[in-house]
Formats: structure tokens, C-alpha cells, sequence
């Protein structure tokens, strides 16, 4: 668990995904990558590739979580998938505000 | 299909549909659109739920795709420098700029005539607006069922004198459209001209002006009779017994349009299975029939009221007068005409869930032309800005500030 900050950038322990955080939540939270939590960019890496974990990243995407206080910016692509707290992250769609005619 | 349009290419920031139909119907004959979108928003269309249906949770967004196929979207923060220095640089690229913001937005956004002009003389400048670009009201906003509906005079048109409340549109972007084949028209005599002169038009469309020109025959007459246009009484029979709408037995309508009643009435007389009225001394000749029509209109509205719609349609097809069947918009589709003509043609999303969409009406070489499908939120963000010459690393950093999605 880590408090993190928004322009932190981060890469996967076990996969060549490398991240900018964009958006961080208040609270603490682990993110993961291939199902290893994120590690500094200096740090050294390890460990495999979780079998469900195994989604992969796309340079440019932005990566959020359901409540949306989290958004991850992938700045170089991987074979692990990203997660927040155990849950799978999602590409960033358009947030149109609700309308009716 | 002859891609009349190809190697045009159209930058657009514009939302909803008046305007962003209008470079469909262009990419449908090959233009290439970049579509501009609200760089968190996207295009308002995208959270639009219609009529009390809930399209935001079905699996493909038909109104989002009947004004946007065929389009790349890019996200982009128009209100930021970098951003707007984006959109000068692929406005260099294009050959028209469409646009439905109002003139104080854009003016405000630094993306009016003299801005982009500025970065590229040859653009033809296309602007949608609610009412026009000149008057009191040119910096109001509207929609098709303001301006294109209510204000131009098409609303009161079809309300009864005892009607409590006034008629809406058929359905959603009824106006709007209408308005996008128009601005698409207005664009191409655009870039006929520049082939021809070099010169690069501004071209404006509003949904005001539209509506009037949709009902300007109606106007023309209102105006020389010097009274509002009007629906005719609802027991009004027209004098021509062969330009009515009858009643069949299961309660459907046949719609008869013979202008030259005298002429078709032994064929509708052949139809209705009562041959003997052709010779009929009220109906033979033009002038009895004129003199009798209400007789005449009476004959024909008991003969339909006998016969299920089915059966008139049998019976109907060798006539040689002008009819039709009225249908709804399922039984439209699937009309025998339509089908083979190509006017309703199949689509699919990305994830290949199929949906059906009106084609464009016009047809080169005898062809449909097929759409793609409306792009995803910033689909082609990425590829936009790698084509301009930013590298991974400039896109990132846009990015990373939000000037891009």
C-alpha cells in the first residue's frame, strides 16, 4: 500500500510497463502490474507474470478505477494487466455528461 | 460506390448532429473526417439518452453513429495553447474546417475565420448555426426542434385550430438531418469553387433557414395569400377524389396521389372491383368528376373500408396512378424499394455487434455507399498526433498536462 501522487512515475516489477500517475485517490492504495505491486522507476524488478494478470498495457492509454479518483497513464507498453486494490483497471472512455432530448 | 469525396479531408469540432452529419454523409463518399472532441467530455452526443429510451446502456449508440460514421475522433482540450496549436497544425492538413460553435465561442476559442485562415489560407470555413450568423439572435443556441421546428413555422403548420398542443418532430434530428445533407451540399459547391477560383468560401448553414427553405413552398403561397400557413380542416376533402387518404378494413391507410383524377379514375374504378363507374355519367369526364368528388371520395372511401391492407396492395399494383402504402419505419425498411436500392445498409461496431443505418441518399455510379462506424472516444488520438510528426514522447507529455485525452 502507498500513498501515491499524481506526476510519480512508476514501472511494473515484472513486465516492461512503465506508468505516470495522473490522478492519485487520498487513501492508500496498491497498484499492480502483472499482479506485482509497482515499484520505483530506479528499483530493480522481479518475480513472474501472474497468470490472470496477463491483460497487458497500451502506451498512451489512461487507466482509471471504478470510482474514478485513480487514473494511470501508460508510458510504455507491457505484457501485465494494471489493478487497483485486487481490482482490474480500465481504459478511460469519454465521461459525456448525461443529457436528454 | 464512386468515392467522390476521397482525398478531401475535414477537421470538425462540432457536437450533437446538424453539424457532425454532415462530414458522415462526406466520409460515406470517402472524405476523411478528424473529428475533435471535448478532451474529458467527448462529443455531447455521446451522453445523450433519447426520447425516454435508454440508449446509454444499450451495447451501440445508433444516434452516435448515424452523425459520426466513417470519423476518427482525437480528444483535445481546445482552451489550452498546446491545444489549440494542435488543431491550427492539423487545420494546415485539411481542406475544410466544420464547426458548430456559436460565434462568441468562437471567438473566444481563437478558432473563428481569421484564426484558422491564419494557418491556412485555402481552408473553407463551414459554420452550423441556430439562427443564422448575422441578427439579434446569432449568438443564441438552439436545436432542430427550436430553430428547424417552432421557429420556422413548420410546428403551427401541421396544428389543428382544436389541437391543445402543438406537433413535434417525427423523431430525433428530424431537422438536423435535413440540415447536414444541406451543409454537406453547401461544402462540396465549396470545393468546386476553390478547384475552380482558388478561392476559399465561408459557408453557413442554420437550422433556421433550413426549415424555411424545408417548408418554403408552403411560405411562397403563405406569403403571397398573406395568411399563416395551416393544416387543412381534418374533413377536408381536396376536390380530387384521387388525391385522399383512405381507410382499410384493418384499420391501415392507402395514400392516393393522382393529380390528373380523370385520367386514373376507370383504373382506380378497375381496382376497387367496380368497373362500371368509369362510364358512371357524375364521374366520366374531368369536369363531372370535379363536380361530384364528394360522391366520388365516398365510393372510394367505402370500397377501401372493405379490404384488408393486404389485399389493396394486390390490388393496387397494376394500377398505373401514384399510391403508396402508408408504413411505419419498420415496414419502411424492409420496403421491397428500399431494399433494393440499398437505402438501409448493415453495420457493425468494433466488437462486431450489427446495427442497421440509413445510407446516404445520394448515389454515385449506382451504389450505396457503405459507412464506417462512428469511432470510439479519442479512437484515434494516438495516430492523429503521430501524423503530424509529435513523437511518443511529445504525445506523452500532451498527455500527461490533459491537452489531449
Amino acid at each position: 500500500m502507498a500513498l501515491l501522487k499524481a506526476g510519480t512515475r512508476l514501472k511494473s516489477a515484472v513486465c516492461s510497463t512503465e506508468v505516470m500517475i495522473v490522478a492519485a485517490p487520498k487513501e492508500e492504495v496498491e497498484v499492480t502490474c502483472g499482479g506485482a505491486p509497482l515499484v520505483a522507476m530506479g528499483e530493480a524488478g522481479g518475480g513472474t507474470l501472474s497468470e490472470d494478470a496477463k491483460g497487458g498495457t497500451q502506451i498512451g492509454k489512461r487507466y482509471v478505477n471504478a470510482a474514478g479518483d485513480l487514473e494511470i497513464l501508460c508510458t510504455k507498453p507491457g505484457e501485465g494487466s494494471l489493478a487497483a486494490g485486487g481490482v482490474a483497471l480500465t481504459i478511460k472512455g469519454a465521461k459525456p455528461l448525461p443529457s436528454s432530448d | 460506390m464512386t468515392a467522390v469525396m476521397q482525398g478531401v479531408r475535414i477537421l470538425e469540432v462540432a457536437d450533437h448532429t446538424f453539424v457532425p452529419a454532415a462530414s458522415a454523409l462526406l466520409a460515406d463518399w470517402g472524405a476523411e473526417v478528424i473529428k475533435i472532441e471535448h478532451v474529458e467530455r467527448g462529443d455531447a452526443m455521446r451522453g445523450l439518452a433519447s426520447s425516454g429510451l435508454a440508449l446509454l446502456n444499450s451495447k451501440v449508440h445508433v444516434l452516435l453513429e448515424h452523425s459520426n460514421r466513417g470519423k476518427k475522433s482525437l480528444g483535445l482540450d481546445l482552451s489550452s495553447p498546446d491545444g489549440l496549436d494542435v488543431l491550427y497544425r492539423l487545420a494546415a492538413t485539411c481542406d475544410v474546417f466544420l464547426t458548430n460553435k456559436l460565434p462568441s465561442v468562437r471567438s473566444k476559442l481563437k478558432i473563428d475565420v481569421e484564426h484558422l485562415r491564419a494557418h491556412n489560407p485555402r481552408i473553407i470555413y463551414v459554420r452550423g448555426t441556430g439562427h443564422g450568423e448575422r441578427g439579434p439572435d446569432a449568438d443564441r443556441g438552439s436545436y432542430d426542434a427550436l430553430a428547424y421546428w417552432c421557429r420556422a413555422g413548420i410546428a403551427l403548420s401541421m396544428k389543428h385550430a382544436d389541437d391543445a398542443s402543438v406537433p413535434s418532430p417525427p423523431g430525433p434530428a428530424f431537422g438536423d438531418s435535413i440540415g447536414a445533407m444541406t451543409i454537406a451540399g453547401g461544402i462540396m459547391g465549396a470545393l468546386f469553387h476553390r478547384q475552380r477560383t482558388g478561392e476559399a468560401t465561408v459557408v453557413d448553414v442554420s437550422l433556421l433557414g433550413v426549415g424555411l427553405w424545408s417548408h418554403g413552398a408552403a411560405l411562397a403561397l403563405s406569403l403571397q395569400l398573406q395568411r399563416p400557413w395551416a393544416p387543412m380542416p381534418r374533413s377536408f376533402a381536396t376536390g380530387n377524389p384521387l388525391v385522399n387518404t383512405y381507410r382499410t378494413q384493418d384499420g391501415r391507410h392507402v395514400s392516393i396521389c393522382c393529380l390528373q383524377a380523370a385520367k386514373y379514375w376507370p383504373g382506380i374504378s378497375e381496382v376497387i372491383g367496380q368497373p362500371d363507374l368509369a362510364t358512371d355519367e357524375r364521374f366520366a369526364e374531368a369536369a363531372s368528376l370535379l363536380k361530384n368528388a364528394a360522391a366520388a371520395t365516398q365510393i372510394l372511401a367505402a370500397a377501401f373500408a372493405e379490404r384488408p391492407a393486404a389485399e389493396w396492395r394486390e390490388r393496387l399494383a397494376g394500377f398505373s396512378g401514384q399510391w403508396a402504402m402508408v408504413q411505419d419505419t419498420l415496414e419502411a425498411s424492409a420496403d421491397p424499394q428500399t431494399v433494393a436500392n440499398g437505402y438501409v445498409v448493415d453495420c457493425k461496431t468494433e466488437d462486431g455487434t450489427p446495427f442497421k443505418l440509413v445510407a446516404a441518399p445520394v448515389q454515385y455510379d449506382e451504389e450505396a455507399a457503405l459507412p464506417g462506424r462512428a469511432p470510439a472516444f479519442n479512437e484515434h488520438g494516438d495516430a492523429i498526433l503521430t501524423e503530424l510528426g509529435l513523437d511518443m514522447e511529445a504525445i506523452l507529455d500532451l498527455k500527461v498536462r490533459g491537452v489531449v485525452a
